[in-house]
């Protein structure tokens, strides 16, 4: 057994054939509706001018999904959902970790059938929590901070908590494997949680760059490009929301 | 996309990130340990990983740090053009 595959770049999604095949299946079922809803909402409320960026971010999750930093006796990677549903929304930031899935499934990471529990934890969970985390967080925070260091701390913040979330709940589907008991939760959870302090710090440096380089690409500050795309009504019609930096 | 953002956002985003994985899988930086989740489950559970099935389209160019830096390179170019046109003809139109 050799878990390294590749040089610096490992397998680090539930591959196929691990869990039992109706676990795969229920959470297919469950995760594809999801993506359709997902898709629908972006539909609905983003216009084409801002496909670019979502290009670009999709771009940035892949290359920092792709390089493990260690956590002795292990390693962890940035998931990146938190980050995108702060700058997107959880809808965006869905379909955006769909199809970094995807790509990933093609070079080996995660099963096509694992597809769905892959992305049921970290696209579903991770935008659902990680944005309502850090949106609680910032309203709260903007009562004693300013908008920018309340996004980037809330962000962050609401990171950690998600991926230990997730890991949390990674556990308990793979309890669906004969023999795993409930220390297996512990484990895997307490290991997160090591590697959720570097989501937190990689959440928080990227962030920074775009709250200094392009704020208006997050959508809780005011004013921002996303964040009128994500309250716009579906009966609006479509205004210029991207101003091209200058 | 028009050619500005095309030149201004684009290209600098493909080279900066294909360089910034590069010089990381180059010089080592990249951690060789096992992922938290492979650890966990494969080596502390004592659960055999599968093995056989799809071992990724680039698996018969083999490893090193040079084969996953050209295959990470392609696959942020391909994430990025994915994502423009999903985005592109799944979102609203502009007016």
């Amino acid at each position: 057994m050799n878990p390294i595959k590749r040089y610096g770049v490992k397998k680090m999604h539930v591959p196929d054939g691990v869990l039992p095949l109706w676990v795969y299946i229920l959470f297919l079922a469950i995760s594809l509706p999801i993506l359709g809803i997902a898709i629908r909402k972006v539909n609905k409320r983003f216009d084409d001018r801002l496909t670019p960026y979502m290009g670009v971010l999709a771009a940035v999750i892949f290359a920092a999904q792709f390089v493990n930093f260690p956590v002795p006796p292990s390693s962890g990677h940035l998931v990146g959902t938190t980050l995108l549903a702060v700058m997107l929304g959880p809808w965006a930031a869905m379909v955006i970790i769909a199809l970094v899935l995807f790509v990933q499934a093609l070079y080996g990471d995660g099963g096509l059938l694992a597809f769905g529990l892959n992305f049921f934890n970290m696209g579903v969970l991770g935008a659902i929590l990680g944005w309502g985390i850090a949106f609680i967080l910032f309203k709260g925070i903007t009562k004693f901070l300013d908008e920018k260091a309340s996004v980037l701390i809330a962000a962050s913040v609401s990171a950690f908590i998600t991926v230990v979330g997730a890991a949390f709940v990674l556990g308990l589907e793979l309890l669906t494997i004969p023999g795993l008991g409930f220390e297996f939760v512990y484990i895997i959870t307490g290991i997160h949680a090591v590697i959720a302090l570097g989501e937190a710090v990689l959440t928080f440096v990227i962030l920074l760059y775009f709250v200094k380089a392009k704020p208006k690409m997050i959508a809780f500050l005011k004013d921002s490009d996303t964040g009128r795309a994500l309250n716009r009504d579906r009966t609006q019609e479509i205004t210029p929301t991207l101003e091209e930096a200058r | 996309m028009d050619r500005n953002t095309f030149v201004r956002v684009i290209i600098p985003v493909i080279v900066l990130l294909t360089v910034v994985i590069s010089v990381l899988i180059f010089t080592g930086l990249a951690s060789e340990n096992p992922d938290g989740f492979e650890w966990a489950l494969f080596d502390w559970a004592g659960i055999t990983e599968p093995e056989g099935g799809f071992e990724g389209i680039f698996a018969f160019l083999g490893s090193g740090p040079l084969v996953d830096a050209v295959t990470g390179g392609i696959g942020i170019i391909v994430i990025l053009i994915l994502a423009y046109l999903f985005f592109k003809f799944t979102s609203r139109r502009t007016e």
